[in-house]
């Protein structure tokens, strides 16, 4: 097979160790880049042109151990797994399928829906934690959360998402 | 010389010469009346060029911080005697008491926590009460030997056992997500009213006792089984660089 003899991203370490950049940030969690508090989801913004290059297997396992590393760092029972590993193989399809998507208002509405499909995920396993109920005040505040960070984090897609996949595509021509 | 006809005349006269003397006395006993009214109106309004000025005000505000100070001294060593009575937690604020750098914070994202710089290594360890300029602000959830990571009041299904100084009433604080926290009571009646002080109960031996917490919202009576109230946090985690962390 053609695919098999290509540089892939994965097998470069300066692109794999560029995801030491998710947690970092998240840690960091820069106040003059959140809407009302909330900061952006880095996970997406870094698995989103991951995935476009290298492919839906290398995009579902880059978002599981992506969101292993940050489940570490984030309190509480809320897991970012699984909506990081269907985004990550949707985004590699996608990748894979499609002409090469690089236009701004496309990498800034992926990540927006990305953004939007983590927050539902985290928003469902509240809910079945909570035994099939959330008051009026987590409801408030779960849609708050989710619109603030699905909106930052689709407006800072179309810098940084275009940026690395500049780079990235460069690495690896298709 | 012939008598005068009018004999009342000198009567009159001599009258006259009493009136001077009558009105002093009436006015002596208007004075004693008054209390003196008159003349401490009279004394003040001569005496005021030499009123105390604004630095014997300032003495007196120092003396009286002082004099509070020494009170609260005073009221904190005995409630330590008590406690020690009581075998409750013996601790004061004062002992135990490890200052720690907030160095990573997401007050309102979907994980509400803070990193502290201090961890095991320092004497932290999880359970601890994270104490901020205002009151409590969570527990330590996690330690590694040089960080913490401090669980918030907010973050949704944090839960702890709070007490209402003014009814003297035990409740359950609920973390919600937002800044504003659910107060779950146990009697049907918890006699609770906006602006109420919410703080730690002074029985606990989990949390450091009589810290304040919040002021309750709003209350809804209509609730069942049993009324809530919205608790809104006196300590604001956005705001805060240091905490203090009281090990157990």
């Amino acid at each position: 097979m053609r695919t098999t003899d290509m540089p892939r991203l994965h097998r470069q370490p300066i692109c794999v160790a560029s995801a030491l950049v998710v947690p970092l940030l998240a840690l960091a969690s820069p106040p003059w880049l959140a809407i009302d508090g909330v900061g952006p989801a880095w996970a997406v913004l870094w698995l989103l042109p991951w995935a476009l290059v290298d492919g839906p297997v290398s995009g579902a396992l880059a978002g599981v151990t992506l969101g292993l590393v940050l489940d570490g760092l984030n309190l509480g029972g809320l897991s970012q797994v699984p909506a990081l590993f269907l985004l990550g193989w949707w985004w590699g399809r996608l990748g894979r399928r499609a002409a090469p998507i690089q236009r701004s208002l496309n990498l800034g509405l992926l990540a927006w829906l990305g953004s939007v499909g983590l927050g539902l995920s985290l928003i469902l396993q509240l809910w079945l934690r909570q035994g099939g109920a959330l008051d009026p005040l987590t409801q408030s505040w779960g849609l708050q959360t989710l619109c603030c960070q699905a909106l930052v984090t689709g407006l800072l897609a179309p810098l940084l998402v275009s940026l690395q996949l500049l780079l990235w595509r460069r690495r690896v021509p298709s | 010389m012939a008598p005068t006809l009018r004999p009342g005349k000198s009567r009159w006269r001599g009258l006259g010469q009493l009136i001077p003397w009558l009105l002093l006395v009436v006015g002596l006993l208007l004075v004693r009346l008054s209390k003196g009214a008159g003349f401490s109106d009279a004394y003040a309004l001569l005496s005021r060029p030499f009123w105390p000025g604004s630095a014997q005000r300032e003495w007196v505000t120092a003396a009286a911080d002082l004099e509070e100070r020494s009170r609260l001294q005073l009221l904190e060593r005995d409630n330590r005697r008590l406690r020690g009575l009581l075998e409750l937690q013996q601790k004061g604020l004062a002992d135990g008491e490890v200052s720690a750098a907030v160095i990573s914070r997401s007050p309102r994202g979907w994980w509400q926590q803070l990193q502290l710089g201090k961890g095991s290594l320092q004497g932290l360890g999880p359970g601890d009460a994270v104490l901020g300029p205002g009151g409590l602000v969570g527990r330590i959830a996690s330690v590694t030997p040089a960080t913490a990571r401090v669980k918030l009041l907010t973050a949704p299904g944090h839960e702890i056992g709070v007490w209402l100084p003014r009814s003297r009433r035990h409740g359950l604080l609920v973390g919600r997500g937002s800044s504003r926290l659910s107060l779950r009571f146990i009697d049907k009646d918890p006699d609770v009213r906006p602006g109420d002080l919410v703080a730690t109960s002074p029985a606990s031996t989990l949390l450091p006792p009589n810290v304040p917490v919040g002021v309750i919202q709003s209350v809804d009576e209509q609730a069942v089984p049993a009324p809530t109230a919205v608790v809104q946090l006196i300590a604001a985690p956005e705001a805060i660089d240091w905490v203090q962390v009281q090990t157990r």
